[in-house]
């Protein structure tokens, strides 16, 4: 397949960032060092460098329009689908690879995206009231899609906003709207049971918009709307509140919409706040190591992001929402 | 520098440049005593200065040709090419773009479609054109017509500056509106090349019903006769059998004339074929007469759009009078028709949601009654109906324009109340809608809360809606918008975010130009935001109103309630984009808090839905005080004549605004509320040629029951509607005729008096009113005795109405000027004359040699879908076309330069630089390097003793400074220096003999100034010693 090339200003940043990471000592290191770090938030310690920036927004191949959800496979390429309905997979410095549409956009978009264990694409087929499955290749699986029916019993949807698979292949859905609840599922797609609930109280959500489970089998949820994190561990039946933390703000440490989650593997959680603009750091007990990011349009600044993801190398690529595009940085 | 090269915009400033010589030669001279070298350095830089001055001044620019093309298609989509050839062309454009445009090169493609008119479809950007099934402009283009004029002038504008620029036109080249010759020569001259791709129309048999004749004006009872002609261009001298079809139409009740099923069969021999019709009519109206054509056999006619054609005939009998009323309350003014009638009045009873859609409808009627009728009425999004713009204008128009009486009748839903606002109506009536006075507590708040992101052009819904809610409030009502930015965000007046409309209408109007809402993550925060804007105002009504796709998160049940118990409602309007999920949580927003629901699959519906909604706001304007109130006289108006008081009392009105103009007169007057120029019941005033007028309470249904029981009732409102009424008397000998040839219509008048002798040199004047309700004025001149004739343009499809104003006529009582009213129909478009391509056009444009480039192709093939490989070959990328040059203005930068260089000059001249410290320094890098002692050789010795001299001078110049008046101590320091000199001497060259003294006669007043000095101090002394 043909690859796209880069815009101007894409091919720019990544001239200039690649020199600068090759060229350790140079002074164009500490240029573009500095530049990097222009784009930190003043609050709290941050530590984040950019390195690249990199699409356009357009229709057209590899181009983005309002880019909402994003997952990456273990080689480190990056599946976003954007406003168009389109799946649009790049290699990790932005080359468009392949892409394909999903079946139905005429209600709306998908707007989550994930990997399951077996390395297929799960995609929360928002405003279709299911999860469908496809290949990494662009194949749908149509005989994995769960739900396709809007209701609330057990295996109707709402607007489902994520799916994420247990150690024991279990699929846990989440949804919001009217009823703001996590579902779980048998590896064979049966329901098996749900809780939540639209609410603030603990334990209920209000558009949980995210969810990624961790190894020990503990399901971290962004509930956005309520500006907390909470996390349940799903080996019990009911799944229980282990844990929580988050209060509405910009301060470090506060969140303002968190819309993904994603671990490095090295006991720190990573949030992307699509009101606060940025990125932030967590220890796995909630305490704010950092963020990066603030509101604008230059590289380096943030508009309503709507996801992240890190790489085998532990750099954080997050999709940048309103700008049309990918900012990749250190941390 | 590679690409780049120099210009200039004042070239004509590089002449100063033969100043320079001169320059050099005064120079030379000038700066002598600077020594050799740091003289040629100063007039070097001189020169520079000057150089950069004498550049800047011809503001100097750096230019780079640029071999970038940018190709930008124009797609005719006029009705007259087939449409499986206009969907055709799409599939063109992509294909040729992405087989030609230069990737590496950065080569652009755009898209612009026109009709009657151009619209960009997809600007130029370097890319593939997408493969679209629709094209977006289509849902507002006009067809109708042909206008490559447009088409090319926007291509002009769209292009980038930095690309060579070509159009590509595809069309069939029958052109109807503009000239494109004209602007091809000026793109041409612009360096735009253009291709030229030829629309092959399949060449068949074509009918076209020319027109329908009848005449203009006619009575009642009398014979008319109707003529249909018809042509018939085929091919091959074919004879078509069809059928013929007249209809005669009055208001919405159509008659076909000839029902008979054989009547209807006719044979078009090959040319013009003409049928009569003989009919009689026997009731007074407008009516309008179609002819519709439609072969046997399809394949006989090419075009169908031109097979229908119409005109229209005014009879002309009692005074008509359309009384519209609301579709939702219906039979509220059944007794006042049936009153009128009582009064030898024509009264037509329409409602609001079968309302006129022509002028041609209003022609009938003398008077217009809207009797309380909303603007928009409705319950629902399916049913909601208003009057469009375009209604309203025709309104306005007939009256103004025209001479038709209107009248607008009160009752809730009437004037402000009615959200009738901001209208032109609101401008031709005597009253203004809404209350300018702050003690009248008529004041409503309303916020709107916009989230419309994923809907189809969602944002331009949402400010197209926001636009017609903030026009339907009043300048003492609230508003505020809110929206996601990031963050929930008032549009304007952040933080308090609900302001007053007053003066402030126009900004609001512009920021929701720039408003782009982003994606709202849940309900809440917002709402919370705005309840607490609500209770901070004193509005007696407040309401919101919700535009969602309905994926936001919804509001918590305890702000639900806080709404409800604030009695605000809300409204929402789900846009239906995500199915029956979202609308539930706006369906339950709207029931908690006692608003109205709406779910929008038109997009189109949402302006009327805003409408419907911002009159919930203007419910203050009602007044109904207890017990009611009795209106007075306060006017002798003829409306009134041979009535007294007392009035009958009344329970209610409208509040409006006596507007602030001599000619309206206030007959009926409610002595409250306070304010008088708020309690009008009745005004009337002159608008345009017509009268207009109002009556702000309502007709018996509501709150004037007691005037239903009046022995005046009758005489009232059939005086008030006959006074309105349009001038219906005698025409006097006057006949007009209309003519249509060649896209002009051509009026006769013929003017006879009582005698029926010729009137000779009357003033008339005419106006006339397109189908876009454009009015333009229709000179007419006297060209025989008694003969006066005026011409007009008419090159769109519709009805054109001329009123011509004569002098009012002897004798008659109406002082008015008598008007004269005709029209003309043109049934279709000269689009649909056209049947074959206009190929010469084509080439014409295609010659033309661009300047410093190849003429264009012509590029002939077949253009079908998937069978278009011909026009493929011909490369509409090739680079034959002057390259773009882009030019960056430097002169600012080059005197920024040239203030640096002058700075350098001044320098060079007033500052000598020594380098004795040079060879020091030289020595000791030797010694360095050398690893040696290196004698210091004389030169550097003597340099240094110069060095120490001149530190020395110095220093005996700042004493000598300080102590002006110790000659003895610089002379020791010189002798000093002379000691130091003749020590170095020793080991050195002579040294250089000392200066000669300067002249004498200096130091002779040197010396006797000191002594007087000296001895002015000596006798100060002695003066103090002997004191």
């Amino acid at each position: 397949m043909k690859s796209r090339p880069l815009s101007t200003r894409t091919q720019k940043h990544r001239q200039g960032g690649g020199a600068a990471v090759r060229q350790s000592g140079g002074l164009l290191f500490l240029l573009i060092a500095c530049w990097g770090l222009l784009g930190c938030t003043n609050e709290g310690p941050s530590s984040g460098r950019l390195e690249l920036t990199w699409g356009s927004r357009g229709v057209g191949k590899g181009q983005l329009q309002k880019p909402r959800a994003m997952a990456i496979d273990d080689k480190d390429q990056l599946y976003i689908v954007d406003f168009t309905g389109r799946i649009q997979v790049f290699s990790r410095d932005g080359e468009y690879l392949r892409g394909w549409r999903t079946p139905a956009v005429k209600n709306g978009k998908p707007s989550g995206l994930s990997f399951d264990r077996a390395g297929d694409l799960v995609v929360a087929d928002t405003h279709y009231f299911r999860v469908l499955f496809y290949t990494p290749e662009g194949k749908l699986l149509k005989e994995r899609t769960i739900g396709g029916e809007c209701g609330h019993g057990p295996g109707q949807f709402n607007f489902v906003t994520d799916a994420v698979q247990d150690s024991q292949d279990n699929f846990y859905i989440a949804e919001y709207g009217e009823y703001d609840r996590v579902q779980k599922f048998s590896p064979q797609g049966e329901f098996i049971l749900q809780w939540g609930g639209h609410g603030e109280a603990l334990g209920q959500f209000v558009r949980p918009q995210n969810m990624i489970i961790d190894e020990q089998d503990r399901l971290w949820v962004a509930d956005a709307c309520n500006h907390r994190i909470q996390v349940f561990d799903v080996t019990q039946n009911p799944p229980r509140l282990v844990k929580h933390w988050g209060e509405f703000g910009a301060a470090p440490g506060k969140l303002n919409y968190p819309y993904d989650l994603a671990f490095d593997g090295r006991g720190h959680l990573y949030i992307c706040e699509f009101g606060n603009h940025r990125v932030q750091k967590f220890t796995l007990d909630g305490e704010s190591l950092g963020c990066w990011g603030v509101g604008g349009h230059k590289p380096g600044e943030l508009f309503n992001p709507w996801a992240l993801v890190i790489d085998r190398r532990g750099r954080v690529h997050i999709l940048d929402t309103y700008n049309h595009r990918v900012q990749r940085i250190v941390l | 520098m590679a690409g780049w090269e120099i210009g200039f915009v004042k070239p004509w400033y590089l002449l100063l440049l033969l100043v320079i010589p001169a320059v050099w030669l005064l120079s030379f001279k000038s700066l002598s005593g600077l020594g050799r070298y740091r003289r040629l350095v100063a007039m070097s830089l001189r020169t520079l200065v000057l150089l950069l001055i004498i550049l800047a001044l011809s503001e100097v620019q750096l230019l780079q040709k640029s071999k970038k093309l940018t190709v930008i298609y124009l797609l005719d989509q006029s009705q007259s090419i087939p449409v499986d050839q206009r969907e055709a062309m799409m599939e063109y454009v992509v294909r040729d773009v992405a087989k030609h445009r230069n990737i590496d090169r950065r080569d652009r493609a755009g898209l612009i479609v026109f009709g009657r008119e151009a619209k960009i479809e997809v600007p130029p950007f370097d890319d593939d054109i997408p493969a679209v099934g629709v094209l977006d402009s289509f849902v507002d283009l006009n067809t109708d017509a042909t206008n490559m004029e447009a088409a090319l002038k926007l291509a002009q504008a769209s292009f980038p500056e930095d690309a060579s620029k070509r159009v590509v036109v595809v069309t069939d080249g029958n052109e109807n509106i503009g000239d494109v010759r004209t602007v091809a020569r000026m793109l041409a001259e612009n360096e735009i090349g253009i291709d030229g791709v030829p629309i092959e129309l399949d060449a068949r048999s074509e009918i076209r019903v020319e027109k329908v004749a009848m005449p203009v004006d006619a009575r009642k009872g009398q014979p008319l006769q109707t003529r249909v002609v018809i042509s018939n261009d085929s091919r091959e001298g074919k004879t078509v059998r069809g059928r013929l079809k007249l209809s005669r139409q009055d208001g919405s009740r159509t008659v076909l004339l000839n029902e008979d099923p054989a009547s209807q069969l006719v044979d078009l021999k090959p040319g013009k074929n003409v049928f009569t019709f003989q009919h009689q009519i026997d009731q007074s109206a407008v009516y309008t007469f179609s002819a519709e054509f439609t072969p046997l056999d399809p394949q006989d006619d090419l075009m169908t759009q031109n097979n229908r054609a119409s005109t229209f005939t005014h009879v002309r009998g009692e005074g008509r009078v359309l009384l519209i009323e609301d579709w939702e309350n219906q039979g509220e003014f059944d007794y006042l028709a049936d009153r009128l009638r009582r009064m030898k009045l024509e009264v037509t009873v329409q409602p609001s949601d079968q309302l006129f859609t022509s002028m041609a409808e209003l022609q009938g009627y003398d008077t217009v009654i809207l009797a309380n009728v909303p603007r928009s009425s409705g319950s629902d999004a399916s049913t909601v109906t208003n009057f469009s713009d375009a209604q309203i204008a025709m309104l306005v128009r007939n009256t103004q324009q025209l001479g038709c009486g209107l009248i607008m009748m009160g009752g809730p839903n009437s004037f402000g109340a009615g959200g009738w606002s901001n209208t032109e109506l609101e401008k031709a009536m005597p009253v203004d809608f809404q209350i300018k006075n702050a003690k009248v507590q008529a004041v409503g708040a309303l916020v709107l809360m916009m989230h419309a992101s994923e809907m189809a052009q969602g944002n331009y819904w949402q400010k197209v809606t926001a636009r017609e809610a903030i026009k339907a409030l009043g300048p003492m009502d609230y508003c505020g918008l809110l929206h996601w930015s990031g963050t929930d965000n008032w549009l304007w007046g952040a933080p308090r975010g609900l302001v007053r409309i007053s003066g402030r209408r126009k900004g609001m109007l512009g920021r929701l130009d720039r408003m782009t809402p982003g994606d709202m993550p849940q309900f809440d925060p917002g709402m919370r935001t705005a309840l607490l804007a609500f209770n901070r105002c004193k509005a007696s009504v407040k309401h919101m109103i919700i535009i969602s796709d309905g994926d936001p998160s919804p509001p918590s049940r305890a702000t639900l309630i806080r709404y409800k118990a604030a009695k605000i409602k809300v409204s929402t309007v789900a846009v239906g984009t995500h199915g029956p999920a979202g609308s539930n949580i706006l369906q339950n927003i709207a029931n908690v808090t006692g608003g109205k629901y709406y779910q929008v699959t038109n997009p189109k519906a949402l302006p009327r839905i805003y409408q419907r909604e911002a009159r919930r706001v203007a419910r203050p304007l009602i007044y109904e005080p207890a017990g009611g109130v009795t209106p007075g006289i306060v006017y002798p108006h003829e409306v009134l004549d041979g009535i007294s008081e007392p009035l009958p009392r009344t329970a209610g009105f409208v509040m409006t605004s006596v507007k602030d103009n001599p000619l309206v007169e206030v007959a009926i007057r409610s002595p409250r509320p306070g304010s008088p120029k708020n309690a009008t019941i009745l005004a009337t005033w002159t608008y345009g040629l017509g009268r207009t007028a109002v009556w702000t309470t309502d007709a018996g249904h509501r709150w004037a029951n007691a005037w239903t029981e009046w022995e005046s009732y009758d005489k009232l409102f059939s005086q008030l509607v006959r006074w309105s009424m349009r001038p219906t008397g005698d025409r006097g000998k006057f006949t007009v005729a209309t003519n249509m040839k060649d896209g002009r219509v051509q009026v006769i008048v013929t003017a006879l008096d009582e005698n029926d002798e010729f009137l000779n040199f009357l003033n008339l004047s005419g106006t006339a009113i397109g189908p876009d309700l454009e009015t333009f004025e229709v000179p007419i001149r006297q060209t025989a005795p008694g003969r006066y004739v005026g011409e007009f343009p008419a090159d769109q499809q519709g009805s054109y109405f001329l009123n011509i104003l004569a002098p009012p006529a002897a004798g008659s009582k109406d002082t008015r000027p008598q008007t004269l009213q005709a029209g003309v129909s043109v049934p279709y478009s000269a689009e649909f004359r056209e049947q074959e391509t206009n190929q010469a056009l084509l080439t014409g444009l295609a010659a033309l040699k661009p300047k410093q480039g190849k003429a264009g192709e012509l590029i002939i093939g077949r253009m079908q879908r998937g069978q278009m490989s011909q026009l493929l070959e011909t490369d509409t990328y090739r680079p034959d076309l002057a390259p773009a040059i882009s030019a960056q203005d430097v002169w600012p930068q080059v005197m920024l330069f040239c203030a640096c260089l002058f700075c350098a000059d001044v320098f060079v001249r007033r500052v000598t630089i020594g380098f004795e410290w040079l060879s020091p320094l030289m020595l000791k890098i030797k010694e360095r390097l050398g690893g040696g002692q290196v004698e210091p050789d004389d030169d550097g010795r003597l340099s240094r003793l110069r060095n120490q001299k001149a530190i020395i001078s110095e220093r005996l110049d700042e004493r000598r400074s300080a102590a002006r008046f110790e000659p003895q101590l610089e002379e020791q320091d010189a002798l000093n220096l002379d000691e130091v000199l003749d020590d170095v001497g020793s080991a050195a060259p002579a040294p250089p003999p000392r200066p000669s003294a300067p002249s004498s006669a200096p130091s002779e007043e040197e010396e006797s100034y000191t002594s007087r000095l000296l001895k002015a101090k000596k006798d100060a002394w002695k003066d103090k010693n002997n004191e």
